[in-house]
């Protein structure tokens, strides 16, 4: 079977118990929030990635790389390696969980449909991209994605998301964050051509790959090898980091705050 | 197992408090509109006073929300691509159409009862007299059937603008808070709740202290407060039993969040305080003075419903722990935005009343000529 579609089975099949969540989808969708036709790009490709979480040292390389390559304002990230210190309640054991995040390049984006403009669309190659001269900067697409994926850049003032530096891949190169990766846990590649590294590395770990919120039923393109799946939604954790704060309740240790 | 979240970014509100004003203004408009139907567009003699004052806030909250919406984009000029490039999939698309239809309807609606009205001053003096001249166009009496016909219209669009403000954020399965549908109605009955006391407002503020619109409204608020009762109840009942969705975010944030609980608080008390509020004044109707306090809580409610749903909610982080920050900001896209908002929507409300006879629409008398006009209820200053 088509490994693309292969792949939309065995999800379908684990957010089967997340769809009675989802009572609306039946309602609203006569055509409106429906995807549009995709445009653009390759259409015999389908472009994924596959992070494999055993080779992540939470260096963050990609995040710095990728910065610097799409010069996202300070603060705001395309890509960020989402890190928690996890213990284990029987064994009191300290453990490190690191998170690559980035746009999952949905087969199902909730982002698309919702653009007043079709300024965020669908390439025929799986990439979801936006066209930032025609993009009003309204917001809804940031509202719709599920992962914090998308945030409106305050120099263009126009949506902003990882692109799976779509630019690098026209050029025959890598994307920066699969670059810089240290570990070489970031592989992107054609899922649709079954000689790629990720579509034998697909089909080598078929089970044990996961998605970030599958109940969601957006198919993202984002697998990850080697996930816990307490992390696959919204981790229970405390947040750290933005609890540091002075002697007078003050938050400390935020930088970059709009400047 | 025990987690510590150690770097994540955090995550900024991307709809500003601009949003609130315009579905607050628009919910407004719409639902004030329906409070005009029976009196400016079925003509109902009993429900003529409230029809004068409802329309009057009708148009000028409509001709204030679009400027809102604007403001909340971050390219404003780039407006035009709403019409050049609209995407058939997407519910704001549907909305940049429906809206300036409903806008557009309600103002012709305005011109074609007041123009009436406005002929009479033709002889006046100054600015007043110059508008009524040129204003109306021409000296031709407002058939009744244009203001059905338009009034219609305008309902027609309104209830697109209503469908549409609801169901744009009710689809956003990103944020489990909005995904219900219990959000549309709510947003529909609070949008009520707030025009029967913009009614009430504008009957004290106007002094036309018009005793029957004034308990009628209190009447509409009183049922929707009941409706709006029982559409909550729905809502916790639907999603109790359920260990993901709306209901089961809502108690997760108010469980985890002081903020959240003092708002939850709140709106509860101030439902309760109007519901007893008029309830009383409908018993009693000695208090009826003070119906304008009822009309301004009354609008705090549709406000606050308003700013708890789109502001509070984007503080729930969807991929971190905790809660993300918001601070008002103190400028344009924050306190100045929402101050600024309501100043405009004074300031258009003060130019119709000094250009626009409204009092006098529909067979309306002018108590400035008739002060008796104001007998029936005991003037409370
Ligand atoms: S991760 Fe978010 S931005 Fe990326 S395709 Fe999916 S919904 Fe859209
Ligand atoms: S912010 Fe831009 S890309 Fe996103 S929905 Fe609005 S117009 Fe489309």
């Amino acid at each position: 079977m088509d490994l693309a579609r292969r792949l939309f089975l065995g999800q379908a099949a684990r957010i089967t118990a997340g769809a009675a969540f989802v009572p609306l989808a039946s309602v609203a969708e006569a055509g409106i929030n429906d995807q549009p036709p995709r445009r653009g790009g390759d259409p015999e490709k389908r472009y994924a990635m596959l992070i494999d979480l055993r080779r992540c040292i939470g260096c963050q390389a990609c995040t710095v790389s990728c910065h610097i390559e799409n010069q996202a304002p300070l603060g705001k990230f395309r890509t960020i390696v989402s890190q928690s210190e996890v213990q284990s309640t029987e064994t009191g054991g300290l453990a490190q969980f690191m998170l690559p995040r980035l746009c999952n390049h949905c087969d199902n984006p909730p982002c698309v449909p919702v653009c007043p403009v079709g300024a965020t669309f669908q390439r025929e190659d799986g990439i979801v991209v936006v066209d930032s001269d025609r993009c009003v900067g309204c917001a809804y697409c940031v509202q719709a994605c599920p992962y914090d994926a998308r945030f409106i850049n305050e120099r263009t003032q126009t949506a902003d998301k990882c692109t799976f530096c779509a630019h690098r891949l026209e050029a025959g190169l890598l994307p920066a964050c699969v670059e810089s990766c240290v570990g070489g846990a970031r592989i992107i590649g054609d899922i649709h051509d079954p000689k790629s590294q990720i579509s034998r590395m697909i089909d080598e770990h078929y089970d044990e790959l996961k998605v970030l919120k599958p109940e969601k039923n957006t198919s993202p393109h984002v697998f990850y090898l080697g996930m816990d799946e307490r992390f696959a939604t919204r981790p229970a954790a405390v947040p750290g980091l933005w609890d540091v704060r002075d002697h007078e309740g003050q938050e400390l240790g935020y930088e970059y705050a709009e400047h | 197992m025990q987690s510590i979240e150690l770097i994540a970014p955090r995550y900024g509100i991307a709809w500003y408090p601009w949003a609130v004003q315009y579905f607050f203004l628009i919910a407004l408009s719409y639902a004030s509109l329906w409070l005009a139907v029976p009196g400016v567009i079925f003509g109902r003699e009993n429900w003529k006073a409230a029809g004068r004052l409802a329309l009057l806030g009708a148009v000028s909250t409509a001709i204030v929300a679009p400027i809102t919406l604007l403001a909340d984009l971050h390219q404003p000029m780039r407006f035009w691509h709403f019409y050049a490039y609209p995407n058939p999939t997407s519910w704001m698309a549907l909305g940049s159409f429906f809206l300036p239809l409903y806008v557009g309807a309600v103002v012709v609606l305005g011109w074609l009862v007041w123009r009436n009205p406005m002929r009479a001053h033709a002889n006046a003096g100054g600015v007043q007299g110059w508008l009524a001249r040129i204003v109306p166009l021409g000296q031709w009496e407002t058939p009744r059937w244009a203001v059905v016909l338009v009034g219609l219209a305008a309902v027609v669009f309104s209830l697109g603008v209503m469908i549409y403000t609801g169901a744009e954020v009710a689809i956003l399965k990103a944020r489990p808070l909005w995904h219900t549908e219990y959000l549309p109605a709510m947003f529909l009955i609070t949008g009520l709740i707030g025009a029967a006391g913009l009614v009430v407002v504008l009957n004290r503020f106007s002094g036309l202290r018009h005793p029957r619109a004034g308990d009628q409204m209190l009447t509409v608020i009183l049922v929707s407060l009941v409706l709006a009762g029982l559409v909550v109840a729905g809502w916790l009942a639907q999603g109790l039993t359920m260990n993901e969705g709306s209901v089961a975010a809502a108690i997760d944030s108010v469980r985890n969040n002081p903020d959240w609980r003092g708002l939850a608080y709140w709106n509860v008390v101030v439902g309760v305080v109007l519901f007893l509020g008029a309830g009383l004044m409908e018993i009693f109707g000695s208090l009826r003075g003070t119906r304008w306090i009822l009309g301004l809580l009354a609008l705090h409610v549709a406000w606050m419903f308003r700013w708890t749903v789109l502001m509070e909610v984007q503080t729930v982080a969807r991929n971190s722990a905790g809660f993300q920050h918001y601070a008002i900001d103190p400028g344009s896209q924050g306190i100045l935005g929402i101050v600024g908002s309501f100043g405009l929507w004074l300031a258009v409300v003060l130019i119709i009343n000094m250009f626009v006879p409204w009092r006098t629409a529909l067979g309306g008398r002018d108590e400035a000529e008739i002060p008796s006009a104001v007998q029936g209820e005991p003037n409370y200053g």
